[in-house]
């Protein structure tokens, strides 16, 4: 079995790991679903955090949430209710549908073309490195003494 | 005293336009007489802009609340040391005290400066007035903290002073609330001038490496400083607002983290141009980017514009911001336009693998979490304008994006200093990147055994473990080397081997430092908390830990009124401590607020919260959080600070390279007088 693959395994054992562990129990689905909100007090934080003493809003979100755990709903048939009730801008993300779809898209397309951007950028600057290396014909530089000169190098070009 | 501060606000806005006018003359016909009357505009801006300081400083202190702003933001009872903040606490005082810190820092590249850099010292002038005057202009026009209060009355107008103030607001009043404002705008502010040096070097056609190196410590001293209030700002959240976390994606939040990320990338790319003189327009770019930035997250903060946690600052400078920041873009792109030729890279990429590949790398990535950032920051802003739709951008957004750019940033942090400059061979990739890489895979199957089984979090802890044993090996290589050589004992190799480079080990240190922040937010996924209502005797459980309810208390002081409950916690059994979460009721503000209880150590924080009183059963409403490795998030912020101030110290290469230069001028200046 090569690195790669072991890499490969251990990866996708981890994921398995991570999948099982993600059984919840209410209370962590209600904990859950509170990072996913944001609080409509006006607090702008998730309603998890929301600062306000007693706070009213929070009260009449967390009773929603509830009541649909109490019926046996999904986490995301509890968020529905949620937006049925405050509209999208509960939801501390953007639903991935229609305009929003830029607000997840653009990061990983700037990342991309970013990657594109350095790649070509590398790619116009190795030029033949002529002038900086050793004569033509000269004996091949030992590894180890390859190396000497790197380390000592590095005290004087860092 | 209000008047004087008014007149010296005034002063400071005409010496501000003085001295960017006589700076840009000065710069064109290169005259030491006009540059010299700029500089003296300079210290008249500073010492007006302080002079305006101490008189709101001294309202503030002796309780006039004729002032409008003091009558705002002060009471009588407020403790002296809050007392001193509500100089940054309002929209007005805020915007004066970014003028002061800016007036600080130009006065001081000025003194500085006297005999060196003489040809770019008028446009560096000309542009930090320009700046100096745009702030001034701002505080005076449209956010002035010296307006009074008065009263129509049939009469006329009379003055007018209410009694007492309306107080602080009191999640302000916590003791890192006095260092981190100031912290974060000392970074904001300071970008200002490596900036200036950056468009005073393209307008004067200097674009050798000499603004670079003298804008190094320019750009890492705000950035320090930037770096420094974040820290701050997350402890002031973690302690204050009785969520449990330090970081909420808030706008504001995110406003402080984008300049200090593109400065970030500015610090790294720069060593590519001292080096090998390429990237020369990149870091022109980045340098414009981060002051950019610098001015918009002041923007932000102070705006209001988008919905935050910090909603402390609705007001109407929008425009004039936005204004602003469109002269910034439009002047400083102009100028970088028009100078391209002059920035031609002066060599070639001898190899993919290479240090110069890395940075390349770091830069993309860097800038990648700017945009990320920054768009999901606007998002909100740019849906109500397309679709007037009102979304909410918040943390489950910022942790799916931002999570892989920070593991690969880690990973970089890592492998980057791995690489050597020019070229890394095959044989010097294995002989480098074998060791940390053993180590951290031992600590990787540890993990998992041990039950880390989340995989971004124990990807972070894998990476966090190269990194470190990388960091650990440059040290331990460079020591060993000097011992060969020098016949140091180890730990007078390592002291001797980072004062002779003290940038490049004082590097080190802050990456070691990032490691160690990245190690308290990978405990943030063992977080574990619990709630429950508790009177007298009653025992609430948090894993292995036991809270027993003992007494309640009340009582009053200077400003506030308190309850509070005692709890005896053991943890497996055994008597731990007794904690205090108090509820505070601020007289003047008529504002309630909970003060946590904490009880930290390297494993965890056990933290506490009373939250109110339930309004049935009477009893307290407990939080108790158990949050793991937090302390390390503020280890790592100090770290960080520890090694800025290492690599801003001239290491013995720089000292020996500037007294010959000394001697080298000494002997010039001679064989001239001879």
């Amino acid at each position: 079995m090569s690195a790669k693959q072991i890499a490969r395994v251990l990866v996708l054992g981890l994921a398995l790991v991570n999948i099982a562990m993600a059984a919840q129990n209410p209370a962590d689905i209600e904990r859950d679903i509170g990072n996913k909100v944001y609080c409509q007090c006006g607090c702008v934080t998730s309603l998890n955090t929301c600062p306000h003493l007693n706070c009213e809003v929070k009260a009449e979100m967390l009773k929603i949430i509830r009541a649909g755990l109490s019926q046996g709903k999904t986490e995301p048939q509890i968020l529905q209710d949620l937006v049925d009730r405050y509209g999208e801008k509960v939801l501390a993300a953007p639903p991935p549908h229609g305009f929003n779809l830029t607000a997840w898209i653009l990061p990983s397309v700037g990342l991309l073309i970013g990657l594109f951007l350095a790649v070509t950028v590398v790619r116009r600057w190795r030029g033949p490195a002529v002038q900086r290396t050793a004569p033509a014909g000269g004996p091949p530089m030992d590894d180890s003494v390859r190396a000497a000169v790197e380390e000592e190098m590095k005290k004087y070009v860092d | 005293m209000n008047q004087v501060g008014a007149v010296g606000l005034i002063a400071a806005l005409v010496f501000a336009i003085y001295g960017m006018i006589t700076g840009a003359v000065a710069g064109k016909l290169r005259s030491p007489r006009i540059l010299k009357s700029a500089q003296r505009a300079v210290l008249g801006f500073f010492a007006m802009t302080t002079l305006a300081v101490i008189s709101l400083e001294y309202l503030i202190l002796t309780n006039d609340f004729h002032s409008a702003y003091v009558a705002s933001h002060s009471s009588r009872k407020l403790p002296l040391l809050y007392k001193i903040p509500v100089l940054w606490a309002g929209q007005e005082g805020s915007l004066l005290f970014w003028t002061w810190l800016l007036s600080i820092y130009v006065a001081l590249a000025v003194l500085l400066n006297r005999k060196k850099n003489r040809q770019l010292m008028p446009y560096i002038i000309a542009i930090c007035m320009g700046v100096g005057t745009f702030f001034s202009l701002v505080t005076f026009a449209v956010a002035n903290p010296f307006n009074q209060l008065s009263l129509a009355t049939a009469s006329g107008v009379t003055p007018y002073a209410p009694p007492d103030g309306n107080g602080l607001n009191p999640t302000l009043q916590f003791h890192s609330m006095v260092a981190h404002p100031p912290m974060l705008y000392l970074g904001y502010v300071g970008f200002a001038v490596p900036f200036a040096f950056a468009m005073s070097a393209l307008m004067t056609r200097q674009l050798g490496d000499n603004w670079i190196r003298v804008t190094r410590r320019w750009t890492m001293v705000p950035w320090m400083f930037l770096g420094t209030g974040i820290v701050l700002g997350g402890q002031w959240a973690y302690h204050v607002l009785g969520w449990g976390g330090y970081w909420a994606w808030d706008p504001v939040e995110n406003a402080s983290l984008l300049p200090w990320l593109a400065g970030t990338a500015f610090l790294h790319s720069v060593m590519i141009q001292e080096k090998r003189g390429m990237l020369k327009v990149w870091n022109m770019v980045l340098i414009i980017v981060t002051f950019f930035l610098s001015i918009f997250g002041t923007f932000l903060t102070r705006s209001g514009i988008i919905s935050s946690v910090h909603a402390f600052a609705q007001s109407n400078i929008g425009p004039w911001f936005s204004v602003f920041l469109a002269i910034i873009a439009v002047f400083s792109l102009t100028v970088l336009f028009l100078r391209l030729d002059f920035l031609k890279s002066e060599n070639r990429l001898d190899s993919v693998i290479s240090r110069e590949s890395g940075f390349l790398f770091n830069n993309w990535i860097l800038l990648a979490a700017v945009l990320a950032v920054l768009w999901g920051t606007i998002f909100p802003i740019i849906s109500k304008a397309v679709e007037n739709q009102t979304v909410t951008v918040g943390p489950p957004f910022f942790n799916k994006v931002m999570v892989p750019i920070g593991l690969l940033l880690l990973f970089l942090t890592g492998a980057g200093p791995l690489l050597a400059w020019r070229k890394t061979s095959f044989q010097s990739i294995k002989r480098n990147f074998v060791a940390p890489l053993i180590f951290a895979g031992v600590v990787g199957v540890i993990l998992f055994f041990v039950g880390v089984h989340h995989l971004y979090t124990w990807m972070s802890l894998f990476l966090c473990a190269f990194v470190a044993a990388s960091i650990v090996g440059e040290f331990y290589k460079g020591a060993r080397t000097r011992m060969k050589s020098s016949k140091e004992n180890f730990f007078s190799a390592v002291y001797n081997l980072t004062m002779r480079n003290t940038r490049r080990y004082g590097g080190y240190v802050v990456h070691f430092g990032i490691v160690l922040i990245f190690v308290g937010l990978a405990g943030q996924a063992f977080r574990f908390e619990t709630q429950g209502l508790m009177g007298p005797g009653d025992i609430l459980r948090a894993k292995n830990y036991l809270f027993r309810c003992e007494s309640f208390s009340s009582g009053q002081r200077a400003n506030y009124e308190y309850e509070r409950v005692s709890l005896a916690v053991t943890e497996d059994g055994h008597a731990l401590t007794v904690m205090h979460p108090e509820r505070r009721f601020f007289i003047a503000e008529q504002q309630p607020l909970s003060h946590v209880a904490l009880r930290s150590d390297l494993a965890r924080d056990l933290y506490v919260v009373m939250a109110g009183r339930d309004p049935v059963s009477g009893k307290a409403i407990i939080h108790v959080i158990i949050n793991p490795l937090v302390q390390w998030v503020w280890i790592g912020g100090m770290v960080v600070l520890l090694g800025t101030i290492l690599a801003l110290i001239p290491s013995r290469i720089e000292r020996q390279m500037a007294e010959l230069h000394k001697s080298h001028a000494e002997v010039a200046e001679a064989q001239h007088v001879r």
